[in-house]
């Protein structure tokens, strides 16, 4: 019962008053929409009063303005974290000065016996309420921080159904206690506000940004020289300051853009879980690839024969992989006699490897580019991109003993013959001699 | 001891349907004019056959399991992993199943028009259909056409090209009248 | 008394007015310094965004070292790891071959500006010379850094380019048949390209050529700011500006709108989407070769023309064109800005049809053999 009264029924009795309060009071007393300045009354301690207050609380307006009436645009740009930061820092800079400035412009009244004169009930009035709205704005800054984050969602609704007149006060019941007290404070300001000389509020001087500059004639002419030099003096220092301001606001933006990009850049990866196991993983796989790279080159430069396979193992139109002495993938087959033909399978087109199936024509394809390479001669075919021949590599066969019994150097003039025995037991050798 | 007969004998079965699929490279190349090369759905750059990771010759028993599971994945939506073929060749696998596959042998320029429209494996904003045709890694964000890439990461990235936009603004506006507030001291000083 | 006048002092003159030291004075250098104002004027600023070019260089070059390790096995994954998993890794890695280009068309369109505006003229020879210095040190830079990141295209072009230097061997007599080779492989530190090209690259990349440059560059600096801007033009308009602060304010503001459209270009647009993504797959020793190896752009006008034209003529083309970049203040000493305007325009012409349309001329070409 009480929500209702405050958030539904005090709302809406305040903007009713607001308004209808501001436009009788604008037709019947229209003087009357005034500050009542009491500058010429007692302006020192003004000075530190008003300019605070003022700054302050049209910044903190201004962002409520644009928090609450784009939402969508606010909450996208309060997602970024320093951004973020840099608002809620401004908003409570801005209480404070609105603090400071409140409580001189309270303190004023009190002790100065010239104000006290023309202080009425209300003056103190709408300086205590506007003290109440600042200090709650700030509780709920420090006690339920990032409010910038969190208002437009959780309380823009709440705004948009009091103006869309379908008032839904299920979306304020749940708020903390400061966050209530703000808003119930805010209608009674607003309530108040045709009442109270706030109502200078709304006489915003709009055409004084846009009457033209006047002229000013002096009657002697020293003056007039005296006056022109001022004005050329001041029209440097405006250009001065448009270029300190530009060149300023680049270099904070530049700036806060390569802190806010590049620190990061410098710190420790937030990777996930998974995302390190895969990096490493990686990693590991290529120094897999270097060791055994290496183990290959290794075998190389000491064994000056390297073991391919059984003699029994090699097909006649299936070769078998092994590397060369000069690390190049090769192949092995047999022929018919059962004699072994060992070539290179490095594609002499481009570097693929060559497949290992021969068809029916006794040739190998390379599949990359499409070239086809007779097993017996290592020619490439007609119409294959590749046009060098793959080299034939040196072999030998020993026992089981290990001693060389054939052997065929790669131009192809081989020494010794094989027998049955031999074709169950030999073992293929590449030799370092042949390479 | 049995298993390694057992993988073997495995290996020599399936090794005589162990085949790629040339014809989609064939046809994205020419459509695309780009050279693509087998690691657009294998795992491995070089295909499928060959002792090297990702191909046929290094897998354990395990995943030769895996694979002929993939192998008989006839029908779409089997939810299969074949350990040779990458994240885009077992999307092709599961979203279409080997039977269609097989006939798309003969129109591989059927195939973009039978995935699914929607599915962007690596983010970058264009469809993995899309990419297929244009020749780029469906699995890679930064490979694209440049055009497209470009423009979908000038929208990903507008707060930060905002911002330097307003920094440069800034910068030149205050150089401007900087240029102009030292040309006028000048005068004066003449 | 005349003789005294030897080779040595002639010599002595001659540096005295080329590098005129006594105007390094506050008033001369600074105070006094004047821009001409002329339709060629807008030349003057390619210099400084070369320099603006080298800078992001230099900063995003000395970010990516945080992160690198050049060594065959981690070389790869290392650059990987920087554009996939660092913050703003990705941003800087493109940043920084984006602007590897951009430099190089800058300092270009530098070279063929000045050389119509006859800038090279006397006195100011040693900054034509030591700005081709900085040109050859550029291509320098290019080519040892495209072989870092070890990928198919990296490694390849390397070693395609590293071949190109054995070929002058079969023209060379008898023993000196060898010398490439020998040079080759003092080149590579090994027979073929492999860990310790890359260690050697990577001293020369981070290291050397940058202290190289720096030294030839303050020299080129200096001497600009000793002779001041040339004229330019043949009929000087007669209006000029305060080279400070007038020009350097402009200055600042073209390098402003230019650094952000790099920034744009880098965040947005992936150099390697250019092309095919077999190519910057990790190099493999022991697999295939991917289809489309070559250097990169700025290398197209020597490239195209090699696989076009027989070997020879590319040799004599490039002894003559290296010859006569270096003397061009004298061989060009009488001619005038009408004919040398011509030629730059030629010039620009040849590089920019063979670094177009390159790979469709030598398709042509192949095609018609």
């Amino acid at each position: 019962m009480f929500d209702q009264f405050m958030f539904v029924g005090l709302p809406y009795v305040a903007l009713f008053s607001f308004i209808v309060g501001s436009i009788v009071r604008y037709r019947c007393r229209q003087f009357s929409y005034s500050s009542l300045s009491t500058q010429f009354l007692e302006d020192r301690w003004l000075a530190w009063a008003s300019f605070p207050w003022h700054v302050g609380i049209l910044i903190i307006l201004m962002g409520h303005l644009v928090a609450f009436a784009m939402p969508g645009l606010w909450s996208s740009l309060m997602s970024v974290p320093l951004f973020l930061l840099v608002v809620e820092a401004i908003g409570v800079l801005c209480s404070f000065l609105c603090l400071m400035g409140l409580i001189i412009l309270l303190v004023r009244r009190f002790v100065d016996a010239k104000l006290q004169a023309v202080t009425s009930y209300l003056d103190i009035i709408a300086l205590i309420i506007l003290l109440f709205q600042v200090c709650s704005g700030l509780s709920i800054a420090l006690m339920h921080r990032w409010g910038a984050a969190w208002a437009p969602g959780a309380l823009g609704p709440y705004l948009h159904s009091i103006f869309l007149l379908k008032p839904d006060v299920s979306l304020v019941v749940d708020m903390p206690v400061f966050v209530k007290l703000h808003i119930m404070s805010a209608c009674v300001l607003i309530m108040f506000f045709p009442f109270t000389r706030l109502v200078h509020a709304l006489s915003l001087p709009f055409q004084y940004f846009v009457r033209a500059p006047q002229k000013v004639v002096w009657t002697n002419t020293r003056a007039q020289a005296r006056f022109e030099k001022k004005e050329k003096y001041e029209h440097e220092r405006r250009l001065f300051l448009k270029a300190a301001v530009g060149v300023g606001s680049s270099i904070i933006l530049l700036s806060l853009g390569t802190l806010d990009k590049f620190l990061s850049y410098f710190l420790k990866q937030d990777t996930t879980n998974s995302e390190q196991s895969h990096i490493l993983a990686k990693k590991l796989q290529h120094l897999k690839q270097s060791a055994a790279e290496r183990e290959l080159e290794l075998e190389r430069m000491r064994q000056s024969s390297i073991f391919v396979a059984n003699l029994s193992e090699l097909s006649r139109d299936r070769g078998k992989y092994f590397i060369d002495y000069l690390m190049r993938p090769a192949l092995a087959f047999i022929d018919e006699e059962g004699y072994p033909i060992l070539l290179s399978a490095k594609c002499t087109h481009l570097g693929c490897t060559v497949g290992q199936n021969v068809d029916k024509d006794g040739r190998i394809l390379c599949p990359c580019h499409i070239s086809y390479f007779s097993i017996k001669t290592g020619e490439p075919s007609e119409g294959s991109p590749a046009k060098e021949p793959l080299p034939h590599l040196g072999w030998e066969i020993r026992d089981g003993q290990g001693n060389i019994l054939v052997e065929q150097d790669s131009a192809g003039s081989r020494k010794g013959t094989l027998d049955e025995a031999l074709k169950n037991n030999g073992k293929l050798y590449i030799a370092k001699r042949f390479s | 001891m049995r298993a390694v007969v057992i993988s073997a004998l495995l290996l020599f079965v399936y090794q005589v349907q162990a085949d790629a699929y040339p014809e989609f490279q064939r046809y994205s190349k020419e459509v695309s004019g780009r050279p693509i090369d087998c690691a657009i759905c294998h795992k491995n750059s070089d295909g499928p056959e060959g002792l090297k990771h990702g191909q046929i010759g290094s897998l354990n028993s395990e995943e030769l399991k895996a694979l002929g599971a993939a192998r008989r994945a006839f029908k779409p939506g089997a939810n299969v992993k074949n350990p040779i073929l990458n994240e885009f060749g077992n999307s092709i696998l599961n979203q279409l199943g080997k039977e269609k596959i097989l006939m798309l042998r003969q129109h591989p320029e059927l195939l973009s028009a039978a995935l699914d429209p929607t599915s962007d494996l690596d983010n970058d904003g264009i469809t993995d259909a899309e990419e297929f045709e244009d020749g780029t890694h469906p699995l890679n964000p930064l490979d694209g056409k440049p055009l497209k890439l470009f423009k979908n990461n000038l929208k990903k990235n507008r707060f930060d090209i905002f911002m330097l936009i307003l920094a440069t603004g800034f910068g030149v506006y205050g150089l401007s009248n900087a240029l102009l507030w030292l040309s006028s001291k000048m005068e004066k000083k003449e | 008394m005349e003789d005294k006048k030897n080779k040595f002092q002639i010599f002595l003159e001659f540096m005295r007015e080329r590098l005129p030291l006594q105007k390094m004075n506050f008033e001369t250098m600074v105070q006094k310094k004047e821009v001409p104002i002329h339709r060629m004027s807008w030349a003057y600023y390619l210099g400084g965004l070369t320099l603006l070019f080298f800078i992001i260089q230099l900063v995003t070059g000395t970010l990516l070292l945080f992160y690198y390790q050049s060594t065959v096995s981690d070389a790869y994954v290392s650059v990987e790891f920087i554009t996939l998993y660092v913050k703003s890794g990705f941003l800087i890695r493109n940043l920084h071959t984006w602007s590897s280009s951009c430099m190089i068309f800058c300092l270009l369109a530098h070279m063929i500006t000045t050389f119509a505006m006859k800038a090279f003229d006397r006195p100011r020879e040693i900054t034509w010379i030591t700005g081709v210095l900085l040109l050859m040190l550029t291509f320098a830079f290019g080519f040892t850094g495209y072989l870092l990141p070890w990928h198919q295209i990296a490694v390849n072009a390397t070693k395609v380019v590293l071949q190109s230097i054995e070929m002058v061997g079969q023209y060379l007599p008898g023993s000196l048949s060898t010398f490439p080779t020998y040079l080759k492989e003092l080149i590579q530190g090994e027979t073929s390209v492999g860990q310790a090209t890359l260690s050697r690259f990577t001293a020369l990349h981070v290291v050397i050529l940058p202290l190289l440059f720096f030294g030839v560059l303050g020299l080129h600096l200096l001497s600009v700011q000793l002779h001041g801007m040339s004229q330019g033009v043949d009929k000087p308009t007669g209006k000029k500006e305060k080279f400070f602060p007038i020009f350097i304010i402009k200055d600042f503001w073209v390098w402003g709108c230019v650094f952000l459209g790099v920034f744009i270009l880098a965040q947005c647009l992936p150099f390697e989407s250019f092309s095919a993504y077999p190519l910057f797959e990790a190099y493999n020793s022991l697999g295939s070769t991917p289809d489309g190896i070559k250097p990169e752009w700025y290398f197209y006008f020597i490239y195209y023309p090699l696989e076009m034209l027989p070997f020879w003529v590319i040799m004599i083309g490039q002894v003559v064109a290296g010859v006569g970049l270096i003397l061009t203040p004298w061989i060009f000493k009488h001619t005038s800005r009408k004919v040398l305007g011509m030629i730059a325009w030629l010039v620009t012409a040849y590089l920019v049809i063979i670094t177009v349309f390159g790979p469709q001329i030598y398709e042509v070409v192949k095609g018609a053999h």
